[in-house]
């Protein structure tokens, strides 16, 4: 039976097995409204009790609803990161950079993060272009920037993998010729003077003299690309002063280069036809003075990382959403004892202490259910606005959507304070008719 | 007549003309919180359908009588018959169904749910009724507001004195009770609205032979009722 279970529960669709997740989530609300509510009709109640304090009813919903948002904001937040990084990640198949620091590389090649490196020589560029696996080579020259943009110098062939087909104007055909990213404020036809350097270490006259010209204009890649300004590989050689990568006078760009004439570059893309070929590549290409790795691996070992962080701040978000709970609660108890003559009321009409269990209950959970819908929303509403902030900061197109992970969220706080709720309702439930009667 | 009182009776719908028990309180003593008694009843009865008029002084404890009597109050000792059930010896639970199907009560300031309409006020008990009985709980307690002539669709929040106290007599009543109890029903009222209430009451008691027992101070409403008793320092004097 158990095995059969298992069998239909790895068969079933994640949608499917979220769905039943959210179910069981929900059971404990279920079982508690169903042994509190069967048999009675406590509704006209719940909603005069609704009515007779609004204000503070909505306060109470709203600090619920902060707190299931916090947590919301939160899950929904560091998903639509991990997404959004992989996304940007996705056309670096493998890296080759010098012996060094993998996560530091990453992000300097994949999120344009300023910071220096190594450069590879000839020799490696010689291993690379001699290995017949790769289908793409690419040096990729980064440091350099324009009006806080990166100014970054590779192949057209990387520009076509990472980009597609241009938004707009053409492919660079000179060296001076430039294309930008899709989010870039510059427009095609404009004239640029790159500066060495990034941030506050960018010096605009290192390279005087040197232009680029924009002529064309990448689609979106969901990633800092888009603020970018790519150039050939060989312009930024040349306004470094060095060799452009090719045989004297061979008046051409891209590849192959010439080991013989190579400058040196931080770091090569590589690709191959095959997921085998990956690996061989990546071990063929890893020794004493370069290394080949996957930035997806890289990702994901940062992603872990990341992901212990997701943990301690989930379990701060729901500190804070039981102390929130706890709050309410304590406020409901209170709330019921100025109600304490209307129940004495109740019990003195006939109605069982059954009844008047159930109009708190059903009183306290609504209050408690519409904490975590409204939770839903301020928790949605909350992480596209931080996913706005985040891409301002790290040009990482970010989709901050509610999805299964924050609807089980809420399905528990609602299950957990709806059990909770029978605390003021028991209070309630024990009172004694005859004494809440005298006390008016 | 008395005839035994079993759970099987407790149907909140009563024919007109149907079982009605005798009141009889014997040997009872009911004690405060910290022990101190507060009343003590020798013998007290009211033959079924007997309109009874309890006074007396403020704190003599003439609602804690009525709330005895109402099976609200736990008692000490003694035995509180309504026929052959003794709610003395029954336990809380039992005491609610008991008041549940077999009495109305009437309170002074109304105690009506500002936030409902007449007719749900009236109509309260259909929301712990079973729900076969619901309707006919709800179609009772709108003849009854039509009968005290107060509008069942505004809320009571608008209503008068006089009008809140006919709906809160229309909720007594919405379960058809063998028994209305009513703990100064017109002290609320100006003298005009009181007599109204009191003739209605006594009226709506004597059709249906129900009995009828109201704390009062009102010597008008004392006097309209078939027999009074006294409590004095938690004493009940015949």
């Amino acid at each position: 039976m158990i095995a059969a279970l298992e069998t239909a529960w790895l068969d079933a669709s994640p949608a499917v097995q979220d769905a039943l997740r959210l179910a069981l989530l929900l059971v404990p609300a279920l079982v508690t409204g169903a042994l509190a509510l069967r048999g009675q009709a406590p509704g006209p109640l719940v909603r005069a009790l609704l009515l007779r304090f609004r204000w503070t009813n909505l306060l109470f919903a709203g600090l619920m609803a902060l707190s299931v948002g916090l947590g919301v904001a939160l899950i929904a937040q560091e998903r639509a990161i991990r997404e959004g990084s992989a996304r940007a990640a996705d056309p670096f198949d493998i890296l080759v950079a010098a012996p060094g620091d993998e996560i530091g590389l990453m992000l300097s090649a994949v999120y344009l993060q300023p910071a220096s490196a190594p450069l590879l020589g000839g020799d490696v560029l010689d291993r690379l272009q001699r290995d017949d696996r790769l289908t793409l080579i690419a040096p990729l020259a980064f440091g350099d920037s324009h009006a806080g943009a990166p100014v970054v110098g590779t192949t057209a062939a990387f520009l076509d993998r990472i980009g597609g087909p241009l938004a707009e104007g053409r492919v660079w055909e000179a060296a001076h010729e430039a294309v930008i990213g899709a989010r870039s404020p510059l427009a095609l036809g404009d004239e640029i003077a790159p500066a060495h350097g990034a941030g506050f270490s960018a010096d605009p006259q290192a390279h005087d003299g040197a232009h680029l010209t924009v002529v064309g204009r990448m689609a979106p890649t969901g990633g800092p690309w888009d603020r970018a300004v790519v150039a050939p590989v060989e312009f930024v050689w040349a306004v470094h002063g060095l060799a452009d990568g090719h045989a004297p006078g061979a008046e051409r760009l891209g590849p192959p280069f010439d080991p013989d004439h190579f400058p040196g570059t931080p770091a090569f893309v590589i690709s191959t036809r095959t997921l085998a070929g990956a690996y061989a590549a990546r071990a063929r290409h890893t020794d004493a003075t370069s290394m080949a790795f996957f930035p997806g691996a890289t990702l994901s070992r940062l992603h872990l990382l990341l992901g212990d962080l997701r943990e301690a701040m989930s379990l701060m978000a729901l500190a804070a959403q039981g102390l929130a709970a706890a709050g309410v609660l304590g406020g409901l108890v209170a709330l019921t004892r100025l109600f304490a003559r209307r129940f004495a009321l109740l019990r003195a009409l006939g109605a069982p202490r059954r009844f008047v269990l159930a109009v708190v209950w059903a009183y306290a959970a609504t209050l408690m259910g519409a904490g975590a819908v409204l939770g839903l929303a301020v928790g949605a509403v909350g992480a596209e606005a931080l996913a706005g902030l985040v891409s301002a900061r790290t040009d990482l197109a970010l989709s901050a959507g509610i999805g299964w992970a924050e609807a089980h969220l809420a399905a528990a706080v609602f299950s957990l304070t709806t059990v909770l709720a029978l605390v003021p309702a028991l209070a309630a439930y024990r009172r004694s008719p005859a004494l809440d009667l005298r006390a008016g | 007549m008395t005839r035994p009182f079993a759970p099987a009776r407790f149907a909140p719908a009563r024919a007109a003309g149907a079982f009605v028990p005798d009141l009889l309180l014997e040997n009872v003593e009911v004690l405060a919180p910290d022990g101190r008694p507060i009343l003590r009843v020798a013998r007290l009865e009211a033959p079924a359908g007997t309109a009874l008029g309890i006074r007396g002084p403020s704190g003599a404890g003439k609602s804690t009588l009525l709330h005895v009597v109402a099976g609200l109050l736990p008692v000490a000792s003694g035995r509180v018959m309504w026929g052959d059930a003794d709610l003395a010896a029954m336990t809380e639970p039992a005491r609610d169904a008991f008041r549940r199907a077999r009495l109305g009560l009437i309170f002074q300031d109304f105690l009506l749910f500002e936030e409902l309409s007449a007719q749900q006020n009236a109509a309260i008990a259909a929301a712990w009724a079973p729900a076969r009985d619901r309707a006919a709980i709800r179609a009772r307690a709108e003849a009854l507001l039509d009968r005290f002539g107060a509008p069942g669709d505004r809320d009571v929040a608008s209503m008068s004195g006089g009008e809140r106290q006919r709906v809160s007599a229309a909720r007594a009543l919405a379960c058809d009770p063998a028994a209305i109890l009513a703990d100064e029903p017109t002290a609320s009222l100006d003298r005009e609205n009181a007599d109204r209430l009191a003739g209605d009451l006594l009226a709506m008691a004597r059709e249906a032979g129900r009995t009828l027992i109201a704390v009062s101070h009102d010597p008008a409403l004392i006097a309209s009722m078939d027999q009074v008793v006294q409590v004095v320092d938690g004493e009940v004097r015949g």
